[in-house]
């Protein structure tokens, strides 16, 4: 049986990083990968606006992807088209089975790192009713048809959501020489980074309705048809303000979660807020020696802070476990941070720099992030404004603190 | 004597509505005239059969304003298959048309089975709750009842014949106050005389050990051993693709359109293909089953659809939920007024929970929308039962239509006017689980029409299914994929379906490439995810395997494509 020190499991942007910085760190690595190739959904990103952070220019998906590989040392064991069917806790760390072409084999690992992306809500899950024709596709399904296999998905649809993927494909579709009848989205704010609402929609005069959404969908073989609804403060339809738009295809991206089946399976708890495993600031979950990154430990809007978790999951797997004693604080905050990734920091872990992300509950103008450790103010940051879309990121270095046992980040009025 | 019940009916109904009358029609009860209000003329057709006075009931009152809207047709008219004879027609691709194709496959006759869609079990076959039902809710003298009996000995054996899971994990009735005990003991008589067996009592603490989520008020329960489930499409396919094996023709997208009658004989039936001459015609078809009845000049009953929708939810969810069908006893009252006893929280074969059904009535036959309302009618109706029910575990949902007659009981005879016709009509819960019995009946029937008929020494009743590569160990999954790599290659993540299964269900006694006939088939796109991920590869994969172009690939049928010709191409 092949054993290594850490598993990487997910060929995109943060399995990449991770397993390089895992194997920097001297770590005998295996990269899984489900697909024949490795780059995850940045395959099917032909668009521009990737790598400004990590590599100082604009990139498209692919090119980025393409620049992670080229860094990707050889000495890293590579495994394609390969599908984790189970994965078990043994005394010394954890057997995997993998399923390829080539059979079914058991490894072994002492550590894993889960990089396995998110998945996009469906139209069931957003309580889309009516008929069941065709012609309801995720924007990502659509990405993959128009960008992959060069087919068209729809000629004129709408789109409901305002989620980045989402703006991007109503620039794509428009591009091919399809017609978006405009994106409508339930809530108050767009969902997506403002300058998608910009360079996708605004610069095609395609029309953005906030405060909408799809009631019922009509058609018994292809879509025909699509009602749309105001909707009040709590996203609940409107009566009396239903109106029927014409259209071949209902395009939704409204919400992406993370993919932890395999993470559950083996009892890693996750936080409800973020759908991701709760981790601390080395990115180790719950269960010991099994780390989480990228999209799959939280949604995030920018793959330049994928691959950032990815290197941090890499680098503190392939470290030599100091002990196995935990003294983890939950990082306390008040209700305008939606979340905070980690959201527990371990004081018995050498890693003593912490980057923090977090995102805001609504759109603050004017606001002020502090952190406390024991009620002592050690951080702060003034933000002219905050939205949910956008992430924030932040550099913390708790090497001086002692004795900690709370920790509270507070965002308000400047 | 009939004369003074009519009369009476009458001077009831006129008091509901004036411009309905009940007649005679021969001992069948004939209902005419107009309302506005489609419950009123249903609750008028129940009145009347209540009464079991006739023979039937055909209520032909016109909802006002209303137009029915055609059947769903396929887009094809072609002579293809104009000028066939066969001995026995089948009219409908459900599981009991199916059944009665595979069960006259037994003789030596030549048979075909007609199904206007573009494949088996589309519609309540495929929209139910997979309940291999155990009878405790059904009275004594009824068809649903016969056969149900007669069915439940036999059908694991089948399932196993035709390679097709049935667990049998059990139904629990639970009672949730000790005075209830009355009641069991009532049901007890019913056990016996409905001729259940398996039954066990279960104590509070046995209860809870078999059904760990039930809502805590629960304070004992009876098992009934023999309850199951199964997935009623995969049964309908089965069955199909054996009758098939066995000589059998299956004519898909094919639609009965009216028929040649001559002296009470059906001399030849009309298709979207052409006519087709059959010496027999059984009528399976469904919630259409009065309208081939009718184009048969053999109408003596009459469906009121009536529809139910049901969630799917996330195979996480079943930890939380039930282990078996539970439901708690609600009142004989209430099951009887809301005409399902069946589901509940139910898992079903391969671990994901089914919640459902409601029960609407409705004057649309193909009425398969969804609504908010009817999820969360399914949803606070069973809440009860299951604390943890939420409705974010949904993955999906659907509606299905019952045919319902006014008996509310299944139609299983020869023509009643018409010679050469045999009915298996009105069929509802628990039409899956009679499904073997009335097949039974119907096929000899259907031979006593013909005459003299021979069996067939060659019948086979194996067949086998498609591999399950993620249910095999590891050792014969191995095997497997070093002969065949491609059961190595995972294709549908969240099911973990590989691309050797995918071919598979493109190469079976009755291929339908679309990407649904595939979800069907394989479990393909069943998942959490719904076919995000997979859709467009198992598009891939049909399109090579068929030597066909992306665009030509359905998502069922011919009218529901996927995608639209580019432009490059349509310069060509």
């Amino acid at each position: 049986m092949n054993k290594y020190d850490v598993v990487v499991i997910g060929g995109g942007p943060a399995g990449l990083a991770a397993s390089n910085s895992a194997h920097s760190n001297k770590a005998k690595t295996l990269l899984i990968e489900r697909e024949g190739q490795l780059g995850g959904i940045l395959k099917q990103c032909i668009h521009d606006g990737f790598g400004l952070q990590r590599f100082k220019e604009k990139l498209s998906g692919p090119e980025y992807i393409h620049k992670e590989i080229e860094e990707l040392s050889s000495e890293i064991e590579i495994s394609l088209l390969t599908f984790v069917t189970k994965i078990t806790k043994t005394i010394s760390g954890f057997e995997l089975v993998l399923v390829n072409r080539q059979g079914v084999k058991k490894i072994e690992t002492k550590k894993i790192i889960l990089a396995t992306g998110c998945r996009e809500r469906t139209s069931k899950q957003v309580a889309i009713h009516g008929t069941s024709p065709a012609g309801i596709i995720t924007a990502g399904t659509a990405q993959y048809y128009i960008n992959i296999l060069g087919e068209m998905p729809t000629r004129t649809c709408v789109i409901l959501g305002s989620g980045d993927i989402g703006l991007i494909m109503a620039r794509r579709i428009t591009l091919e020489g399809g017609k978006v009848l405009g994106v409508y989205e339930a809530k108050s704010t767009p969902s997506g980074l403002t300058r998608n609402i910009v360079q996708c929609l605004e610069d095609y005069q395609i029309p953005l309705y906030l405060s909408h959404t799809i009631t019922k969908v009509f058609g018994d073989y292809r879509l025909e048809a699509v009602q749309v609804s105001k909707v009040d403060e709590d996203m609940q339809p409107i009566k009396g303000t239903e109106h029927i738009i014409v259209c071949d295809a209902l395009i939704l991206s409204v919400g992406l979660i993370p993919e932890n089946e395999i993470a559950d399976s083996i009892g890693v708890r996750l936080n409800p807020k973020t759908k991701g495993p709760l981790c601390d600031q080395t990115l180790m979950t719950s269960m010991n020696d099994v780390y989480c990154c990228g999209n799959a430990l939280h949604v995030n809007d920018l793959v330049d802070y994928v691959s950032e978790s990815g290197e941090i999951a890499g680098e503190n797997a392939a470290r030599k476990q100091e002990n196995n004693l935990q003294d983890l604080v939950e990082i306390k905050t008040n209700a305008k941070i939606m979340y905070t990734v980690p959201s527990l920091i371990d004081f018995n872990r050498e890693t003593k720099k912490v980057i923090l992300y977090f995102r805001s509950t609504k759109v603050y103008e004017k606001q002020k992030l502090m952190i406390y450790c024991n009620g002592e103010m050690i951080f702060s940051k003034k933000y002219s404004f905050v939205k949910p879309p956008e992430m924030e990121r932040v550099v913390l270095d708790l090497s001086s603190v002692k004795n900690v046992h709370e920790i509270t980040v507070i965002l308000d009025d400047e | 004597m009939q004369n003074r019940v009519i009369a009476t009916l009458n001077k009831k109904i006129k008091q509901i509505n004036s411009k309905v009358t009940l007649s005679l029609k021969d001992d069948c009860a004939l209902l005419t005239g107009y309302s506005d209000d489609w419950d009123e003329i249903v609750h008028i057709g129940r009145l009347v059969a209540k009464t079991k006075k006739f023979y039937s009931v055909i209520n032909d009152i016109k909802l006002n304003n209303f137009v029915e809207p055609t059947m769903r047709r396929p887009l094809i008219e072609d002579n293809a298959y104009d000028g066939m004879k066969v001995d026995v027609l089948v009219i409908g691709g459900g599981i009991v048309g199916a059944a009665i194709l595979r069960e006259l496959t037994k003789y030596n006759l030549k048979v075909a089975l007609v199904e206007k869609e573009d494949d088996l079990a589309l519609h309540a076959s495929s929209r139910n709750d997979g309940c291999i039902h155990v009878g405790i809710d059904l009275s004594s003298k009824t068809n649903k009842l016969k056969y149900l009996r007669r069915s439940i000995p036999v059908y694991e054996k089948l399932a196993q014949d035709l390679d097709v899971e049935y667990d049998k994990m059990g139904q629990i009735v639970a009672f949730k106050s000790n005075w209830e005990r009355l009641i069991y003991l009532l049901l007890k008589l019913r056990i016996k005389k409905n001729g259940i067996q398996e039954t066990t009592f279960l104590n509070r603490k046995k209860l809870f050990e078999r059904e760990p989520n039930l809502n805590k008020v629960a304070k004992f329960g009876v098992l009934f051993g023999t309850g199951a489930c199964i997935c009623p499409y995969n049964m309908t396919i089965a069955l199909a693709e054996s009758a098939v094996i066995n000589g059998a023709q299956v004519l898909l997208s094919t639609a009965v359109t009216s028929m040649e009658v001559k002296n009470k004989e059906i001399v030849s039936v009309q298709t979207n293909h052409g006519r087709i001459f059959p010496k027999v015609v059984v009528n399976a078809a469904g919630v259409f089953s009065d309208v081939i009845a009718e184009m048969a000049e053999d109408k003596f009953f009459s469906i009121h659809p009536r529809k139910g929708t049901n969630a799917i939810l996330d195979k996480k969810a079943k930890d939380k939920l039930m282990f078996q069908s539970t439901t708690i006893y609600e009142g004989l009252r209430k099951t009887a007024k809301t005409h399902t006893k069946g589901g509940g929280v139910v898992p079903t074969v391969d671990g994901n929970i089914l919640v459902g059904p409601t029960a609407n009535e409705t004057p649309y036959r193909e009425d398969f929308t969804t609504s908010r309302e009817e999820i969360n009618q399914v949803f606070s109706k069973h809440k009860n039962n299951a604390p943890h029910l939420s409705q974010r575990d949904i993955i999906t949902y659907f509606s299905g239509i019952r045919a319902a007659t006014y008996e509310e009981d299944f139609v299983i005879q020869k023509g009643k006017w018409t010679r050469n016709i045999v009915h298996a009509a009105g069929i509802q819960s628990p039409g899956l689980t009679a499904a073997p019995a009335i097949a039974d009946d119907v096929v000899a029937y259907a031979c006593e029409l013909l005459g003299k008929v021979s069996r067939n020494e060659n019948f086979n009743p194996i067949r086998k299914g498609i591999t399950r590569v993620n249910k095999l160990s590891y050792e014969e999954r191995n095997k497997l994929i070093l002969n065949h790599p491609d059961y190595g290659q995972i294709v549908c993540r969240c099911e973990e379906i590989s691309k050797g299964e995918i071919i598979d269900a493109l190469h079976r006694p009755i291929v339908v490439a679309s990407v649904d006939a595939i979800k069907k088939r394989t479990r393909a796109g069943m998942g959490r995810c719904q076919g995000g991920f997979c859709q467009p590869l198992i598009v891939d994969i049909i399109a090579k395997e068929t030597q066909n172009k992306l665009e030509s690939i359905n998502k069922k049928g011919d009218g529901k494509i996927l995608l639209y010709q580019t432009k490059g191409e349509q310069h060509e």
